[in-house]
């Protein structure tokens, strides 16, 4: 009963989301029999829109842990999220493994660069840190887009034609996807949860708040934060690899500057720090840009400027920092203005 | 002697990186012909120069307010916009002078609005209402003055009078400047009030902003001086207006060269402009929470990129080099710089190659002087003294009772002034377009992160080296590298150019942390 207690929002977000393929459905006037089916239709639709949510929130809390709890700023965390995608596609398309051995050495992958980033970990510091690994980032990128690479990473295109497992082809299985992208989220948000709050966690929070001090107590700084790597690296990378599963295409893009910039707007929108965070701004970002896109063509950019310069400064927290910030305020407004309200009402005759 | 040597010992890392890059600079001019290397040297260094301009104004503002501003590159594509249109188009230059005047010296009433804020008491419910009421009838009157305002401008949709077509046309010689648009007198009154006023509402409601954080009244004098600069603009403006043709004709007759002056000096001034605004109005709320800095400076650069593509469009435009550098004929190439300046000259022949006087020369030299000028100014001046100051504690300065904001300002604007110079001057040589800010902003970030990320030496140094890295890799990439083990030559292919910047940054930051010239903090 506890557990419900603690995460009741939680709980009724999950019940929503596995609720809404359905509502759709009904909404529409499809019958839940040819929705099972994958026929094509708005639910099949926003079924595909929210996967990209669920994709984008798994990479976006990969970031908050790494910036927003254990304060390591970097610049480079689209790799992450990138190598997961192509070793996922590589690893089906040219080597043809199943896909349980492929996310095997996805997951490796992830490890593998958390070390890579960790080699310079007690090297260099704050805005240095980011620069350094925004160069890793940007290495990679101009690798994968090299023409030596082509048969493999498929140049300035992106991997194409990754063959779908049968089960989870995003055409036919759109449904069973969704469900398994949704699980993976909550999954993924259930464990940073516990992370966060386990003793490790305390410890890379007070990294983020004093490292000098955090030293002095005693704790070995460098291997709390390579554990915070790690954990963000194995995510994006699984993140990256449901990309690889979802998406047509595996463009280079996705190593570049400008998404790991997405990350970091995400949790800006959401909040630094709080996880949650992360789910309802991805929800956010994805729905802004592709309204806005919809709405207004080819001036969306300029609208999504003023939004971002707007959220600046009318959120200063972002959604839940905000939120938490002020939720008591905000209650105690409530509550008063319904104490004057019933107060000046007319007592009963 | 000793000196010397400890200072060697004491920075040893220091000494022994700047000996491999030295080495490995020997060694790449030896892979070249001597006219080879040295044309390299030269574009490397013209390279280094835009973005030491970029990277310098970057670095001051980090380094003073610890705001990563990533607008930096979209204010430096702004800056060529700028300098573009008051160098190919100057009579829409002109018809804009007017009304930004009359908007400006609305802007100016501020201070008597404090003035008549700390008399009058709002209740609470006026005072939460009336800034942002005041600040959507600003806009909406200066919306409503300058749609009616007449400017002889282009039009984006029509090819024929896209702005593509009038670059075309000057470089050709034949520019052809639309007849100016002419209006009613009364809708010219009405449309100049209205660009005062919404200036005037602005003011007001950015006043009503401020005075909701303030605790005492600020101000009981009369502010006679802003009052007279506003006359002053308002008048300004109104003259201009009355001697539009008139100058609009001599500017045209002045030529290129002069014109070329003036666009850089407009489009450094927008730029300070520009940055002097961001300061004062977004980027000081957000002091005490850094982060969010950087969201809202992207949400800038992007809103800036999309402004500059409305009004512009999104063909590449050319900007034809002023005429002083841009002359092929009688007695050019030039043997010497001299020749060069007295034939006007586009090339000087150098050892069987050709320098191109404004890419090479002029660029350069620009660079410099700015790099001496802002040396002294931050090495000699009081406010130098201030930055300076500011650069190593905030807080001590702040504490021992300097303004700190009116410097912070005055910074923002310097350095988003200095780019801003830097688009303008790289307009000519590398055409205008909306994307050029983006890849100018990383080797500027580039360049500090090598060269020190708040030490203005580390980021000439910083330029210099990405600079010449830069073109010794596409210089190789055309003769290729004699490698031991490899048959033919390797020729380094163009992705390798940022990937090689990039590696060296990694590099120096491994071996040194805080780059080539930053301090340990």
């Amino acid at each position: 009963m506890k557990i419900l207690r603690d995460h009741a929002i939680l709980g009724a977000v999950a019940v929503f989301l596995i609720a809404f393929p359905f509502l759709i459905a009904l909404l529409d006037g499809q019958s839940i029999g040819a929705m099972l089916a994958g026929q094509s239709g708005n639910s099949k639709f926003y079924q595909g829109l929210l996967i990209e949510i669920f994709i984008l929130a798994i990479f976006a809390i990969s970031y908050d842990l790494l910036f927003g709890i254990t304060g390591l700023l970097s610049f480079g965390h689209a790799m992450f999220f990138s190598v997961g995608a192509y070793t996922a596609g590589i690893a089906l398309k040219s080597l043809k493994l199943p896909l349980p051995e492929t996310l095997v050495l996805v997951v490796f992958a992830g490890v593998a660069q958390a070390l890579l980033f960790s080699i310079v970990l007690p090297r260099v510091k704050g805005i240095t840190f980011a620069l350094v690994t925004l160069g890793f980032a940007s290495v990679f990128h101009i690798v994968i887009m090299s023409h030596e690479l082509n048969d493999w990473a498929g140049g300035d295109v992106g991997l194409q034609n990754i063959p779908k497992p049968a089960l989870l082809d995003p055409a036919n299985q759109r449904l069973t996807f969704y469900f398994v992208a949704l699980a993976l989220m909550l999954l993924v948000y259930l464990f940073y949860r516990r992370f966060v709050d386990s003793p490790t966690g305390r410890v890379c929070s007070a990294i983020r708040e004093n490292e000098h001090r955090a030293q002095m107590l005693g704790f070995n700084t460098f291997y709390f934060k390579l554990a915070a790597l790690i954990v963000s690296g194995i995510t994006a990378a699984l993140g990256g690899a449901l990309h690889a599963l979802y998406q047509p295409i595996v463009s280079p893009t996705s190593a570049s500057l400008g998404y790991t910039v997405n990350a970091l707007l995400i949790i800006l929108i959401g909040g630094v720090g709080t996880l949650s965070g992360a789910l309802v701004g991805a929800a956010a970002f994805r729905l802004l840009q592709f309204y806005l896109d919809k709405l207004f063509g080819e001036s969306s950019s300029f609208i999504l400027g003023v939004v971002y310069v707007a959220l600046v400064l009318f959120l200063p927290y972002g959604i839940i920092g905000t939120w938490r910030a002020k939720k008591l305020e905000w209650r105690a407004a409530w509550q008063a203005r319904w104490r004057a309200w019933s107060a000046a009402r007319p007592r009963g005759k | 002697m000793t000196t010397i040597i400890g200072t060697i010992r004491k920075n040893r890392t220091q000494t022994i990186t700047l000996a491999a890059l030295i080495l490995s600079f020997l060694l790449a001019i030896q892979g070249m012909e001597t006219g080879d290397w040295i044309i390299t040297i030269l574009r490397g260094l013209s390279v280094a120069a835009v973005t030491f301009l970029v990277a310098s104004g970057f670095s001051l503002i980090f380094g003073l307010m610890d705001v990563l501003n990533l607008a930096h590159g979209t204010l430096f594509m702004i800056g060529a916009y700028v300098g573009w249109t008051a160098y190919v188009r100057p009579d829409t230059l002109l018809d804009l002078a007017t009304p930004a005047a009359l908007f400006f010296a609305g802007l100016l009433l501020l201070p008597l609005w404090d003035r008549w804020l700390s008399r009058v008491r709002l209740a609470p419910q006026a005072a939460r209402g009336l800034p942002w009421l005041a600040l959507a009838l600003g806009v909406g009157a200066l919306a409503f003055g300058f749609a009616r305002y007449p400017i002889t401008g282009w039009d984006v949709t029509v090819y024929d009078k896209s702005p593509v077509v009038f670059g075309v046309q000057l470089d050709l010689g034949q520019l052809d400047l639309p007849a100016p648009a002419i209006v009613g007198a009364e809708q010219l009154g009405v449309s100049m009030l209205c660009l005062f006023a919404g200036g005037g509402l602005i003011a007001l409601g950015l006043t009503l902003l401020e005075s909701r954080n303030r605790i005492a009244a600020a101000t009981t004098r009369v502010p006679w001086r802003a009052l007279l600069l506003a006359l002053g603009l308002a008048l300004g403006g109104l003259a201009l207006f009355a001697w539009n043709d008139a100058l609009t004709a001599f500017l045209v007759a002045a030529g290129t060269t002069w014109r070329f002056l003036i666009a850089v000096i407009v489009a450094t001034l927008v730029g300070a402009g520009l940055g002097a605004l961001m300061e004062s109005t977004l980027i000081r709320p957000l002091y005490t929470r850094p982060i969010y800095q950087l969201m809202l400076t992207l949400g800038l650069g992007v809103i800036g990129r999309e402004v500059v593509i409305a009004l512009w469009g999104r063909t590449q435009m050319q900007m034809p080099k002023p005429a002083l550098f841009n002359t092929i004929g009688q007695g050019c190439p030039a043997q010497t710089i001299f020749d060069a300046l007295a034939n006007q000259c586009s090339t000087i022949s150098f050892m069987g190659s050709r320098i191109r006087t404004y890419n090479e020369i002029f660029i350069f030299i620009v660079g410099v002087i700015v790099l001496i000028v802002v040396w002294l100014l931050l090495q000699r001046t009081r406010i130098g003294m201030i930055i300076r100051a500011g650069v190593q504690d905030r807080a001590m300065v702040e504490a021992l009772g300097i303004n700190v904001r009116q410097v912070f300002t005055f910074v923002f604007a310097l350095g988003v002034g200095l780019a801003a110079l830097g688009g303008v001057l790289a307009g000519p040589s590398m055409g205008v377009s909306d994307d050029m800010g983006e890849s100018l902003l990383l080797s500027a970030l580039i360049a500090l992160a090598i060269g020190g990320l708040t030490s203005f030496p580390g980021a000439a140094a910083g330029s210099l080296l990405v600079g010449l890295l830069q073109q010794f890799i596409v210089k190789y990439g055309q003769i290729g590298i004699a490698l031991p083990f490899l048959e033919q030559p390797f020729k380094p292919t163009p992705p390798l150019v940022p990937a090689s910047t990039l590696l060296l940054m990694v590099i120096i930051l491994l071996a040194l942390p805080n780059g080539l010239f930053g301090r340990k903090e």
